[in-house]
């Protein structure tokens, strides 16, 4: 069963005015560790200390400030902050629409599942639409005081929702400031065989987290009060530049 | 914008708006400023080397805003080189790490006029490897009040047979080195150290001397500043530029040289503007090598 | 992952970007490190007690002493009933999978079509290390020419990540996936009727198409940061900045023998001057 539902809004493009609940489609669960006090065990908390007074300080005293110099800082009420935040509003504005396969995957964020919250004909057309035409739909809305760029997608079924990153927020691939090297056709076309061999159909369930499951085992082994080995991590040698076209001959006939 | 590029041992580095004057009162562009590092390169970067580098840039200008950034920027170009710092258990912080001509240059092109580096390197956080005074004088006294009390401070660190070296700010003040380079030495032990001193100093030459930080307290005395001595502070580079209206380095100062100055009786004349820091270190050698490798223990402690 | 032993802290800030290792597929191993492709652009602030101005630190505190625990005095506990842990070290973490600890092994490629991007999580880069910079050249281009993406998994800090590698504008990205547990399903989501209107899908469909474009994620930018940048320019014209104050010690003499030593040296120098 999904999460419950978090937020309540509408989808609005055109003369479309679709009301929808959202709810959460991810749910992580990882091992959670504490940190401890090492002579006595006891579970440490997280405080906020002052560095002048070197006390902790509770949240009622606790201001905001902008460092603009070494020191000096400019005070920004909570009220003043309040003021930027966006207009509420329950509106999930579609602003344009765009093919399936476009967004490049380091832009998206989190995602959401969409319930109708009325009359579901219009929803069922909406997410039929989408999944003929294979497009979704650039939108921005308001949720819990802040502005959101997303996705709205469509599984043919049942509409979502992907939260988007800003522009600014991902880093530039230029910044990398990358070398150009050129290469031969004959190692790209290896490389390329290669890489068609090995290619199959991408199946999630196969993949499992198998290291979660042998961090419970080290954890248990060591609740028993077993000792427990400690391995060192693998490091494979770097293929040297003059040895790559080789090194990718042994790799194809490995495959064939 | 205007942009220019440059390969610096190898590296490709995009340079933008050489021309623009960023010391406008003397005329000094960003191109001088990135002729100066190149041509002191040699001299700063040992100084410069594995330290988290916090930036101050001026991109308008000495005479305009600036801001500090001791975060590396995220559009570092891929080769240069970092460290992943922790203050305290804050959060990480990536920072820039000076270790070559490239990235100083890289650095220079950022505005970032001034260059600061902590007291221990990135290996080492909390272990310093030097101590210092920080002498900054008053508003009724100067640089020269200054010179006086690094004097007096190097015959008594003598007497404790710890040797000092002592560099100019750049503005006002003077920084007195005690070279330690011991993995043992912390900056509890040099804040301890040197706040005593101060203290000493202060009781001795109440008319001259402050360890005191309170603004009224200093007037026509120089304040010892002893609370860098931290991890968490940074201090001007030796051979750093300063932001003021003409290009003056924070240099270093033979003590005999320093005797001489403060006879003299001219301010002025321990200021060192660019030109002459190039020509001087190229003839005397880096003074302030010994801060880098002597090995001294602080005694009494 | 945080560390939080010293020795730890210390030998991981010699280590450049995130994570430094080599990715692999077949018998081609290339030297690379993770960095980030995500950076908040958002204005920071900083927390600041509102009595003296001075900045506040995050410090772990342990209650029962009531006082700051400095970090080689924390250590990594699992709790297994109320109060009662199994503490795990840094190395035994490394050890659990050590095979993928240090080593991005793509054991197939896949069509990145057929990911549903439900399954998207978080992005980083791989930049070549010295020496892998051909073979890096290599698997980005023979990936974009194939349109194809790598899968891999990884252990990062204490978890391991299933991961693709895919080829974008010249350089490698590494996108963790959730795995498929983590999904949650959506039963429950579909809507109740299942009819729907033909003459809504068309109406819909005209809309949708007069509203194609291409993706150009630049065109919107977060209002709310334009607005907070706005605030401070205007605050800082408007008033001076509020100033933290230095951090003194206590008062109190160093060590007696220190003193001793100081006052006697200190008569010398008056005395030779």
């Amino acid at each position: 069963m999904s999460g419950g539902t978090i937020w309540k809004g509408y989808i609005r493009f055109g003369d479309t005015n679709l009301p929808v609940k959202l709810h959460p489609a991810i749910r992580e669960e990882r091992i959670q560790f504490h940190l401890l006090h090492k002579h006595d065990r006891v579970k440490l908390r997280q405080q906020m200390i002052c560095a002048y007074e070197k006390k902790p300080v509770p949240a009622e005293a606790q201001a905001k400030g902008f460092e603009v110099e070494e020191g000096k800082y400019i005070i920004v009420d909570p009220e003043e902050l309040e003021q930027t935040a966006p207009e509420s509003s329950r509106v999930i504005e579609v602003h344009e629409f765009v093919k399936t396969g476009q967004i490049d995957p380091l832009f998206l964020d989190r995602a959401y599942y969409l319930e109708p919250d009325s009359q579901s004909k219009e929803y069922n057309a909406l997410a039929v639409a989408l999944k003929e035409m294979e497009a979704e739909g650039i939108c921005t809305w308001t949720m819990r005081k802040r502005s959101y760029l997303g996705a709205l997608q469509s599984s043919g079924k049942i509409l979502r929702l992907n939260t988007l990153r800003y522009a600014d927020e991902v880093v530039p691939v230029k910044s990398l400031e990358l070398e150009k090297i050129s290469l031969t056709e004959k190692e790209l076309k290896i490389g390329s065989d290669l890489i068609n061999q090995w290619t199959g159909p991408f199946r999630a369930e196969k993949f499992e987290n198998e290291h979660e499951k042998k961090l419970r085992n080290l954890i248990d082994k060591k609740a028993r009060g077993e000792k427990v080995a400690v391995l060192r991590p693998r490091r494979l040698k770097p293929t040297a530049p003059d040895k790559l076209l080789q090194a990718l001959e042994a790799s194809l006939k490995k495959v064939a | 914008m205007s942009r220019k590029v440059v390969e610096v041992a190898g590296r490709r580095l995009s340079l933008s708006n050489l021309e623009k004057d960023l010391y406008p009162s003397y005329g000094f562009t960003k191109a001088h400023i990135l002729e100066y590092y190149r041509r002191i390169a040699k001299f700063i970067l040992p100084h410069l080397k594995d330290r988290a580098l916090t930036l101050k840039r001026y991109p308008e200008g000495v005479e305009k805003d600036f801001f500090f950034e001791k975060r590396c920027p995220s559009y570092r170009p891929v080769w240069l080189k970092t460290a992943d710092v922790h203050r305290h258990s804050e959060e990480r912080m990536t920072v820039c790490l000076v270790n070559d001509l490239e990235t100083l240059m890289w650095v220079g092109n950022l505005a970032s006029v001034e260059l600061h580096v902590p007291l221990a390197g990135v290996g080492s956080p909390e272990t310093p490897d030097s101590m210092v005074f920080d002498l900054d004088p008053g508003d009724q006294a100067n640089i020269l009040h200054c010179a006086r009390v690094a004097l007096i401070l190097r015959d008594l660190l003598l007497e404790l047979r710890v040797a000092s070296y002592v560099k100019t700010s750049g503005k006002k003040g003077l920084h007195v080195y005690v070279p330690l380079n011991r993995k043992e030495t912390t900056f509890e032990d040099t804040k301890k150290f040197s706040k005593t001193v101060a203290t000493i100093m202060q009781k001795n030459y109440p008319d001259l001397v402050t360890a005191k930080m309170a603004k009224e307290y200093r007037k026509a005395r120089v304040f010892i500043n002893w609370s860098q001595n931290d991890s968490s502070k940074t201090m001007i580079c030796v051979y750093s530029l300063r932001a003021r209206e003409r290009p003056v380095v924070s240099f270093p100062l033979g003590w005999k040289e320093l005797e001489g100055l403060a006879g003299q009786g001219n301010p002025e004349k321990l200021l060192v503007i660019q030109s002459e820091a190039v020509r001087r270190a190229e003839k005397q050698g880096d003074l302030f090598r010994e801060v880098l490798v002597k090995k001294q223990k602080l005694p009494h402690l | 992952m945080k560390n939080y032993s010293e020795s730890n802290r210390r030998h991981e800030m010699a280590v450049q970007g995130i994570w430094s290792g080599t990715i692999s597929f077949s018998l081609v191993a290339i030297p690379v490190q993770l960095v980030k492709a995500v950076e908040p652009g958002r204005v920071s602030f900083r927390l600041l007690h509102s009595k003296d101005y001075s900045p506040l630190q995050r410090r772990m505190f342990c209650p029962e002493e009531d006082k700051m625990v400095p970090p080689d005095e924390i250590i990594r506990g699992y709790e297994i009933g109320p109060g009662k842990y199994i503490l795990i070290t840094d190395e035994e973490l490394e050890s659990v999978s050590p095979e993928r600890s240090r080593t991005i092994e793509i054991v197939e490629f896949i069509d990145l079509k057929e990911v549903d991007s439900i399954y998207y999580d978080h992005p980083y880069y791989l930049v070549p290390s010295k020496g892998g910079e051909k073979a890096y050249r290599l698997l980005v281009e023979a990936m974009r020419r194939t349109n194809k993406a790598g899968l891999a998994k990884f252990v990062l800090g204490e978890r391991e990540y299933l991961v693709a590698v895919k080829s974008t504008e010249g350089a490698l990205a590494l996108i963790t996936l959730h795995y498929r547990d983590e999904i949650l399903p959506d039963e429950g989501i579909s809507p109740k009727e299942e009819g729907i209107e033909d003459e809504d899908k068309s109406r819909m469909q005209r809309n949708i198409k007069k509203m194609m474009a291409d993706f150009n994620p630049g065109k919107y930018a977060d209002g709310r940061r334009k607005k907070i940048v706005a605030l401070l320019k205007k605050k800082v014209k408007e008033k001076a900045p509020v100033q933290a104050p230095e951090i003194e010690e206590e008062e109190g003499e160093g060590p007696a023998d220190l003193i001793a030593a100081l006052e006697e040296s200190m008569r010398k120098v008056k005395k030779s001057r």
